[in-house]
């Protein structure tokens, strides 16, 4: 019995109800890693090389486009290069956010009612919650691959100054380690959502991702908006994410929290924070955000579990 | 030898869609104008009822189609105030929102619409069914119309009263004439890539993606689109977001120095004209040529390729 174990198939393996804590570890890595390799491979190969290089930049780029020429419209073509620099790194960044917010919402709703397999992915051995991670994890990657090559164009044709041999990179890739899980906790939060709605809210991860762009200090900073929308990106994990990298790849950049008469200054009597003030207030957050995440999904999978809202086709 | 058989006698029902005595199948196929249109008259109004009450059952579009867009729209606001820019750009900002809805209404609910239909098995039944393609899409447009137009009103009333926008109109009559044959034109649009996106399969809910910033951008959704130059004409001539949106701020703030319209308006509202015949024309040719190789090779009504 025990060759005959050792010797079937992994699956065979994967169902045991009785594995151990390392076992269940395993089983939810290699769940993981399917869920992701599968999430890239739908996201991926619908088209060739060219054309999915030129849809995963397009929003991105796009999106810096809109907003830079703004800023040159107003300007009259002199607009100040700290705020371009600023603009351009916001909305690069803020690609890894469509990217995460969207990519686990759009796994439930394309599972559910395009694919049908929902039902039999929670059905399944693995946790739910892994497979979505892991699904959520492709988008976050073409997310950031749209961001690089955002932030990239910005260095070549914007005029962004950017030193290699400044940037601090403990700061960047603990602010961008912590970034991505409270950005796939938010997407967590969206996926709860869609969990419990109908067929037509393809839109809402965006909605959501264009609400937070307001708040975040994304494209301009928080001393601008009023104090109740300042307090609100003082609380939001994405504010200090962004302040973190920001300064970790440019040193010199405009701070978005801080400033004259913002109500960081207000509150801490400093101008501006610094990293690891930043990094710390963002750990802080992540940790809230992602407890608030993994309490809305359970009780969102649930009430699915209990209203049927799995196997829910919809269409309108 | 007759072919009316022992046909039953004739049915007192005035109604299209009860048995009529015919002399023979081919004559029984042979509609009526006016059955012709009550069809298709029951066709719009049957597609666009799920839709309606889709939406009114899921209340939870309040909140994220209406209030979130509303704070997008207002990220764009700040933007120009931190900028210190003149008080006209805060209005295209809220005009561009305003728009947005139906931009997006005609690229997801419509353009990406018969392949989501081919998804769920409905795909078929439109075709087999006597009806024409164009009522089911214009059904669609009007269900979705319905959300786009709260949406747009929502952001423009709120985003008027809350940033303090003034409006200078004019030419209300030619504003009017202008949306609305910008929702014609863009409608129009939508049918035809309704028809485009189901040929080209899974790569319609790509395109969807693909189209919403770059469009936004080449429309100058949020400046005039004058200033893109060539890219700029270039907008004007083939997307009716861009020229409709470029008309109606020259006639919403008329006499201001910002909005540097592209063209004269009343030649906006000529190109627009062109535009609705132009889309309309092209998506009933393409319409019924996916009709055609629907029943002719029956695979545009197989799901998952």
């Amino acid at each position: 019995m025990t060759a005959l174990t050792e010797a079937g198939p992994s699956w065979t393996r994967s169902a045991d109800p009785h594995l151990g804590r390392r076992g269940e570890l395993r089983q939810a890595w290699r769940a993981f890693r399917t869920a992701a390799r599968l999430g890239w491979q739908t996201e991926a190969n619908w088209a060739d090389p060219l054309l999915f290089f030129i849809y995963s930049v397009a929003k991105p780029v796009f999106g810096a486009l809109i907003l830079v020429f703004m800023l040159e419209v107003i300007s009259g073509g002199r607009a100040d290069q700290a705020f371009r620099a600023f603009v351009v790194i916001g909305s690069a960044l803020w690609s890894f956010v469509m990217g995460g917010i969207a990519g686990l919402a759009m796994s439930v709703l394309e599972d559910r009612e395009r694919y049908r397999m929902l039902k039999y992915l929670y059905v399944s051995p693995n946790d739910l919650l892994v497979l979505l991670l892991g699904r959520g994890v492709a988008r976050v990657v073409i997310g950031g691959f749209g961001a690089v090559v955002t932030l990239a164009l910005g260095i070549i044709f914007l005029g962004v100054e950017f030193d290699v041999a400044r940037v601090d990179w403990l700061l960047l890739v603990l602010a961008m380690g912590l970034g991505l899980v409270a950005i796939l906790a938010m997407g967590l939060i969206m996926a709860s959502v869609t969990m419990q709605t109908r067929q037509d809210a393809w839109q809402y991860p965006e909605a959501v991702a264009g609400a937070l762009f307001l708040v975040v200090g994304a494209v301009f900073p928080l001393s601008v908006l009023p104090t109740i929308a300042q307090a609100a990106g003082l609380v939001t994990p994405l504010t200090w994410w962004l302040e973190a990298v920001r300064r970790a790849l440019f040193p010199d950049i405009v701070s978005a929290i801080g400033g004259p008469g913002s109500l960081f200054a207000q509150l801490t009597g400093r101008s501006v924070p610094g990293g690891g003030e930043s990094l710390l207030v963002l750990l802080a957050t992540t940790a809230v955000v992602t407890l608030a995440a993994v309490a809305t999904y359970r009780w969102s999978e649930r009430r699915a579990k209990e209203r049927g809202l799995f196997d829910l086709i919809t269409g309108s | 030898m007759s072919t009316t058989g022992d046909a039953a006698p004739a049915a007192t029902v005035r109604n299209p869609y009860v048995y009529r005595p015919t002399r023979s199948p081919a004559d029984a196929a042979r509609w009526d104008p006016r059955r012709v249109l009550v069809t298709n008259l029951r066709t719009i109004s049957g597609r666009a009822y799920p839709r309606v009450i889709g939406t009114s059952r899921e209340k939870s579009w309040l909140f994220f189609e209406i209030m979130l867009p509303f704070l997008t729209t207002s990220a764009f606001v700040f933007v120009y105030r931190a900028l210190q820019a003149p008080p006209e750009f805060v209005g295209f900002v809220v005009l561009g929102g305003a728009m947005t809805a139906f931009w997006l209404n005609v690229m997801w609910l419509m353009a990406a619409q018969l392949y989501w239909e081919k998804d769920q098995g409905n795909l078929e039944i439109y075709f087999t069914a006597p009806m024409s393609m164009m009522s089911v899409l214009l059904g669609m447009a009007v269900g979705g119309l319905l959300m786009s137009c709260f949406r747009a009103a929502v952001v423009l009333v709120i985003g008027t009263v809350f940033y303090g926008v003034v409006f200078a109109v004019d030419q209300w009559a030619l504003l009017l004439a202008v949306f609305f044959l910008t929702l014609a034109s863009l409608y129009g649009l939508g049918m035809v890539l309704a028809t485009l996106f189901l040929l080209w399969g899974r790569e319609a809910w790509h395109m969807t993606q693909l189209l919403q910033e770059p469009v936004y951008f080449v429309s100058g959704l949020n400046f005039p689109v004058g200033r893109l130059g060539m890219l700029g004409v270039l907008a004007i001539s083939t997307i009716p977001l861009a020229v409709g949106l470029d008309a109606m701020r020259q006639l919403a703030f008329a006499g201001s120095a910002f909005t540097q319209g592209a063209l004269p308006p009343e030649v906006e509202v000529l190109v627009l004209l062109v535009m609705t015949v132009v889309f309309v024309g092209l998506a009933r040719v393409l319409l019924k040529s996916i009709e055609r190789l629907a029943r002719q090779e029956g695979r545009l009504t197989m799901r998952g390729s």
